[in-house]
């Protein structure tokens, strides 16, 4: 973030996520840029009489997606922190762009985890946090899964004790 | 109306006997396409299936019609309103009377013939609404009257409201007299200038004219040869004269809709605030009666539409949680100074809707404009890859670049100019829209999270979108393109508190 003045600025949340998650980014994006990537070099060969442009067209979207699958979750893994405090749960997010939350704990409605078949392999979970507005579901991607169930237990004790409607 | 016999416990009512005359007609409404072609394909073929055919589809609308009305129960206990309904499937829904936060009236055509309401009793969740389809007018709003005051008064040691056995539910329960309802807007047929220029009827008018379009095959006038020689015609005219009355036909043809649409739509137009609640009663043909109670109201919107600006029109709509649509518009188009005053009365605050904003810089202005000259690229583009497919003129690909150029101008300037926001005592104040201008005035105490957000081009430049997250109306407020040390400080002063733990000293 970029700080003008003497104002007060936001400080980025306190913790980084797993360091597995790099492994969990990696492989997932693979996944997903490969079918890409086949898929055009397949539809590149397969329609005939295509010009050369195309092929480079083909290579160029080949090397974007080396790079997504290299830069990607580094980039992302410096970028995403969190943070629970007694009052308020802070997250930010992102690669390209970024997205800082914070959503009051007394207005928390619901406390979910989930761990997806390929984060179990990495022994990851992520933890979504969810208000009464359709804008302020936060979610900490990523997690070791032992400090997800943690952070719930403890999100899940300070939300039982309000009481409030929480809208 | 008369408990059944055998309707499990005390205290449950049906709904109006005279429903048993609504639904049949629905259903035979509903029911007629497919039966008067299923008849027509019988009658071509054979009429031996007459006697089985006619008693089925006659009866059958009936006792479809009459199903629900056997079917469906309701009571109020002291705590609870419940609605038992189904035939095979039994559902019961039930609301604890505390949290009943809306109950509006609805009656259609058919529903005022009958002399019939359809009561909607809206609770803390979003879209469940327990709907009792149709009760007499007098039930309807001696229910509605009950629901609203008892929620208000909140009294402890309240008596049981159980419907009395004719059928009123209890109109002598709560002691306290009602309030004097204050009116706070009414219809005011000079508003009727504004009709016109509110194009959300466009939509429907342009609808209707597919119908048409779609009919008119098959009328007789329009075969081929008729069309051929009104086109010979029609050529021997200059060009610009069928084009004149064409436009003048069209705008003649939408003054009359617009103006018919309005006065359907907003006949009879009251806001009334009684029982701790904005109520809204209008229509021609179908009356609606929509309650939003006070408390569940963060705050309004207050929209210029693009045209109607020209004439100093604006609409206003409130911003509650727990309704399902929490937007609720609750002015027809008029002019801004009333929009205003209701907006001001609602929040109970004079400012928010009439202080200048905070303008977001020049950086702000140029983004303002580079979104929009994105968009006129993304145009240009798409016609560019037409123009290399379908091999015409070129000059349409520049036309419409150019075109495209100078709307982008305009929206851009427009968006900026729209730009802004403020914070007023207890209020956070967003500036937005692109044509429309648009002012949304949000209760900070409404405000339940913060997201700020940076692009990659907004982090060159320093700025951010910030999203204050709530439950009422669309969710969420958009302060954009604002400087980031600028967002963090309005959110801190907005929220005071919140974001304490998380700031440092610069």
């Amino acid at each position: 973030m970029s700080h003008v003045g003497g104002t007060p600025v936001l400080r980025e949340p306190a913790y980084q996520v797993s360091p597995q998650a790099i492994g969990f980014w990696t492989v997932s994006a693979l996944i997903g840029d490969v079918l890409l990537v086949l898929g055009a070099v397949l539809a590149w060969l397969v329609v005939p009489g295509a010009p050369g442009w195309v092929g480079l067209l083909v290579l160029l979207l080949a090397l974007v997606a080396v790079a997504h699958v290299v830069l990607m979750p580094r980039i992302r893994f410096r970028v995403h922190r969190w943070e629970v405090t007694d009052t308020a749960v802070h997250t930010r997010e992102g690669w390209i762009g970024r997205q800082t939350r914070i959503a009051p704990i007394s207005r928390v409605q619901t406390v979910d985890s989930r761990q997806g078949a390929l984060q179990r392999l990495f022994g990851l979970a992520s933890i979504t946090v969810t208000t009464a507005s359709a804008a302020g579901p936060i979610t900490v991607d990523c997690l070791d899964a032992e400090t997800a169930r943690h952070v719930v237990a403890r999100l899940t004790a300070i939300t039982a004790t309000t009481e409030d409607d929480a809208t | 109306m008369i408990p059944a016999p055998g309707s499990p416990g005390e205290g449950w009512s049906r709904l109006s006997p005279r429903k048993l005359l609504l639904d049949p007609v629905k259903a035979i409404g509903q029911a007629i396409v497919p039966v008067v072609i299923a008849l027509v394909g019988i009658s071509q073929s054979d009429t031996r299936f007459w006697p089985f055919i006619f008693p089925v589809v006659v009866v059958a609308p009936l006792v479809f019609g009459a199903l629900p009305w056997l079917t469906t129960h309701y009571r109020l206990t002291d705590s609870q309103i419940q609605v038992r309904s189904g035939v095979l499937n039994k559902t019961t829904s039930t609301a604890p009377l505390d949290r009943v936060r809306s109950v509006d009236l609805e009656a259609s055509l058919l529903h005022r013939v009958l002399g019939l309401q359809k009561v909607q009793v809206g609770t803390g969740v979003d879209d469940d609404r327990i709907t009792l389809d149709a009760l007499a007018l007098a039930d309807a709003q001696a229910l509605r009257t009950t629901l609203l005051r008892r929620r208000e008064a909140e009294q402890p040691a309240a008596a049981p409201v159980l419907p009395a056995e004719d059928g009123a539910p209890a109109p002598a329960v709560v002691p306290t007299p009602p309030p004097s309802p204050t009116l706070l807007a009414r219809i005011d047929w000079s508003w009727l200038r504004f009709a016109p220029f509110s194009l959300a009827r466009l939509v429907l008018l342009a609808g209707a004219v597919g119908v048409v379009a779609q009919f008119g095959d098959d009328l007789p006038i329009w075969n081929e040869e008729t069309a051929t020689s009104a086109w010979a015609w029609i050529t021997q005219f200059a060009i610009a004269l069928v084009a004149l009355v064409l436009a003048v036909g069209g705008l003649a043809l939408w003054l009359v809709v617009s103006v018919a649409g309005y006065v359907v739509q907003w006949w009879g137009f009251r806001l009334v605030r009684e029982h701790g609640s904005l109520h809204l009663t209008s229509g021609l043909f179908t009356t609606r009666s929509i309650t939003v109670e006070e408390a569940k109201v963060r705050g309004v919107e207050l929209v210029d539409p693009l045209l109607m600006r020209l004439v100093g029109g604006a609409e206003l709509s409130t911003l509650a949680t727990g309704v399902e649509d929490g937007v609720t518009q609750v002015l027809p188009p008029c002019p801004r100074a009333v929009a205003i005053g209701v907006g001001e009365s609602v929040l109970d605050q004079p400012g928010p809707l009439t202080e200048p904003l905070v303008e977001h810089g020049p950086r702000a202005h140029r983004r303002a404009w580079f979104r929009q000259l994105g968009n006129a690229v993304d145009v240009t583009v798409v016609a560019g890859v037409a123009w290399w497919l379908l091999d015409f003129s070129g000059l349409w690909v520049l036309g419409v670049a150019l075109a495209a150029l100078l709307l982008a101008a305009v929206a851009g300037e427009a968006s900026y100019r729209h730009l802004g926001h403020a914070l007023h005592e207890r209020h956070l104040v967003a500036g937005s829209g692109t044509l429309a201008r648009v002012r949304t005035v949000l209760e900070t105490d409404g405000i339940i999270g913060w997201v700020v957000s940076q692009s990659w081009w907004q982090r060159r430049i320093g700025l951010a979108d910030l999203t204050a997250t709530t439950a009422a109306g669309a969710e969420r407020v958009l302060v954009r393109d604002v400087r980031v040390d600028v967002a963090v400080a309005l959110a801190d002063r907005a929220t005071p508190g919140l974001l304490t733990d998380f700031l440092e000293p610069a």
